[in-house]
């Protein structure tokens, strides 16, 4: 996936400002941005549901302008409104979205496997919990085997096991081999899954680069050491450049004195708040 | 535009169908409103007076009766069973005749005539079959008749209300299955958001539209037929009935799809025909008020296929009598396809902005 100088504008106001970025396959690169930075205009104007007012985005080697029906086979999009099919079975639903792909038969149990709801399949949607949903709609986004995953925010409002269980989803199709456009809020999410995070804000890109180049360029080499002396514990920070910072480390823990030791480098959360004055919710 | 993927869509609105409130409406809806219209002006709770007779010859009485109008006449086998069907009220009234009751008639014997009446029939079928009766008596006379009545019809001979409706009947099931099941189903897709989801697939938003239209349409020809059949409605002239329905099922469903691509939910659909639901209606209350300028009907666009409809199905027209009424619902049928086409490129830059 190619993005060159994509902008777009609703009336007056600017959602894109001209950002560039790339995605190969097998990779994930997590979206991270406040609500309004643009995240949802890029993922439609690279689905083909939007046209961009500049710029130009390439996915498969096909302009996302033109339309084309035989990118839209090759993709898989994961939207954050669950916009399922609620009279229908969660199986229906598959079904429904494989003939679209001109899939005749779907292995509809077995993609339902993948997402827990093996034994669901054949109950409606409507009595589906949240989890449930977004499982189901994992699921449909992987209908066609799709070359190029765009997931918005796929574990937003989710429990910890439902989490997980999509992480792992998004995680297995990377290394299938999909490029993967993750948007998400959940810095823990973005530094776990992601090969590269992406920081978008006000239509805007400040930073592309993998999670640990971020935090090792925004961070301090150093290490935050909890002391207990006597009834007292306190904090004491060893620069890890200093030469004396081996001696002084091995000193306090030969002497049994250390509670903690942290490193001190950058959270994602942090370096975009560094990065952009804002902070990522809302 | 891809047939298959059409389908696909189609296929799956048929099959959601028994599961919406709304596909069972379009069902229902035109089945019920002609059973409330019938029995409000109609004859579906007013049955003729039932007569029944035992004939122990072969009077020509009973040949008689059997072909008046207006009364329904059952040969029964025993002039017991006659009794007890009339005592029953399965019968208003029973009428037995004599072996030989045609030929006493003739020769002035004044033979008995026992003719029952139920207790729970009412007066006027009383009085009609008791004329009736005594009418086809007096034909066995070879006399004339004391008297000679002629018959003067005064004010408009009209057609009767029950035929009149017909038209507002059949554009209900046509505006039901055509107009809001397409519309209703577009703006449903949109509200839940289910439209967005179909189109970062290979199929088109112009092809959801058009499986929208084709689910409407299949319904608002079988709905139109069984109205029509249900208000003993189909005339003669099969060809011009189909190609009529098809016209104007094309043309509802056409209409249907255009308020489904400019609204913006269910309630918009509503809304809107609410707001134009005198456009679709407004020819079928002409048939209602005769006295009204007809020639207002003709401004309403929907007229050029309810006014074929009127005279195919009750003056037996034929398709040559409604070419012109053809021409003109091609041309509107035409221009209701460029709003189609319009309101479907307007959704697509929609739905990519919300």
């Amino acid at each position: 996936m190619i993005v060159e100088e994509l902008r777009h504008s609703y009336g007056a106001v600017e959602a894109l400002k001209g950002i560039s970025f790339e995605i190969r396959q097998g990779e994930i690169l997590g979206f991270l941005g406040p609500n309004g930075a643009g995240k949802s205009t890029t993922i439609k104007i690279l689905t083909g549901q939007l046209a961009p007012n500049g710029g130009r985005g390439s996915v498969l080697g096909f302009d996302v302008s033109a339309d084309d029906p035989r990118l839209q086979a090759q993709i898989g999009v994961c939207f954050e409104e669950k916009n399922l099919y609620e009279a229908m079975t969660g199986a229906e639903n598959l079904a429904f979205f494989g003939r679209l792909f001109g899939i005749r038969r779907l292995d509809s149990a077995a993609l339902l496997s993948r997402v827990g709801l093996a034994d669901r399949a054949d109950d409606r949607v409507k009595t589906y919990s949240k989890g449930m949903r977004q499982r189901l709609m994992m699921a449909r986004a992987l209908v066609n085997a799709p070359q190029v995953l765009f997931l918005d925010e796929p574990t937003a409002g989710l429990d910890p096991v439902s989490s997980d269980s999509v992480r792992r989803l998004i995680r297995e199709e990377a290394d299938r081999g999909a490029a993967v456009l993750l948007t998400t809020h959940d810095m823990a999410e973005a530094d776990e899954l992601s090969d590269r995070v992406a920081f978008l804000n006000d239509g805007e890109l400040y930073a592309v680069d993998t999670p640990e180049n971020l935090k090792l360029e925004h961070g301090r080499r150093a290490v935050r050491v909890r002391v207990r002396r006597g009834a007292e514990v306190t904090e004491e920070s060893i620069p890890l450049d200093d030469p004396d910072a081996s001696r002084r480390l091995a000193d306090l823990v030969s002497a049994g004195q250390v509670v903690t030791i942290h490193t001190e480098e950058a959270s994602l959360s942090s370096i975009f708040i560094e990065m952009t004055g804002r902070e990522l919710e809302g | 535009m891809n047939l298959n993927r059409i389908a696909v869509v189609a296929a799956k609105d048929l099959r959601l169908g028994p599961r919406s409130p709304i596909f069972l409406w379009v069902l229902i809806l035109p089945v019920l409103l002609t059973l409330v219209l019938q029995v409000a002006f109609g004859s579906l709770f007013d049955p003729s007076p039932r007569l029944g007779v035992f004939d122990a010859g072969e009077s020509r009485v009973t040949q008689l009766l059997q072909g008046a109008d207006g009364i329904e006449v059952q040969v029964v086998s025993t002039a017991a069973e006659v009794k007890d069907l009339v005592q029953a009220h399965d019968l208003d009234a029973g009428l037995v005749l004599a072996a030989d009751f045609d030929r006493m008639v003739a020769d002035g014997a004044r033979p008995p005539l026992e003719l029952y009446v139920a207790g729970e029939s009412q007066a006027a079928d009383r009085m009609v079959l008791s004329v009736t009766v005594l009418d086809a008596i007096r034909s066995l006379q070879t006399e004339d008749a004391p008297v000679t009545v002629n018959v003067v019809g005064v004010g408009d001979e009209g057609l009767p209300i029950a035929v009149r409706l017909i038209p507002a009947i059949v554009m209900y099931a046509l505006m039901i299955a055509g107009v809001f099941l397409p519309a209703f189903n577009i703006a449903d897709e949109r509200e839940h958001q289910t439209l967005d989801a179909m189109v970062v697939t290979p199929v088109k938003l112009a092809e959801v539209v058009t499986a929208k239209g084709l689910v409407g349409f299949a319904l608002a020809i079988p709905m139109a037929l069984v109205t029509l059949w249900l208000n003993d409605a189909l005339g003669s002239r099969w060809p011009a009935l189909v190609t009529v329905i098809v016209i104007a099922g094309l043309m509802y469903t056409c209409i249907g799809m255009l308020y489904g691509v400019v609204s913006k939910n269910i309630a918009g659909v509503f809304t809107l025909i609410k707001g134009t639901g005198i456009v679709l209606l407004g020819p079928a209350i002409f048939y209602l008020f005769p006295d009204w300028p007809q020639w207002i009907a003709k401004l309403f666009p929907t007229f050029w296929v309810i006014d074929p409809l009127y005279r195919v199905s009750v003056e037996n027209a034929s398709i040559g009598d409604l070419a012109g009424s053809f021409a003109v619902a091609a041309v509107v049928i035409a221009v209701v396809v460029v709003g189609v086409a319009a309101g479907v490129r307007r959704l697509r830059s929609r739905l990519g902005s919300t």
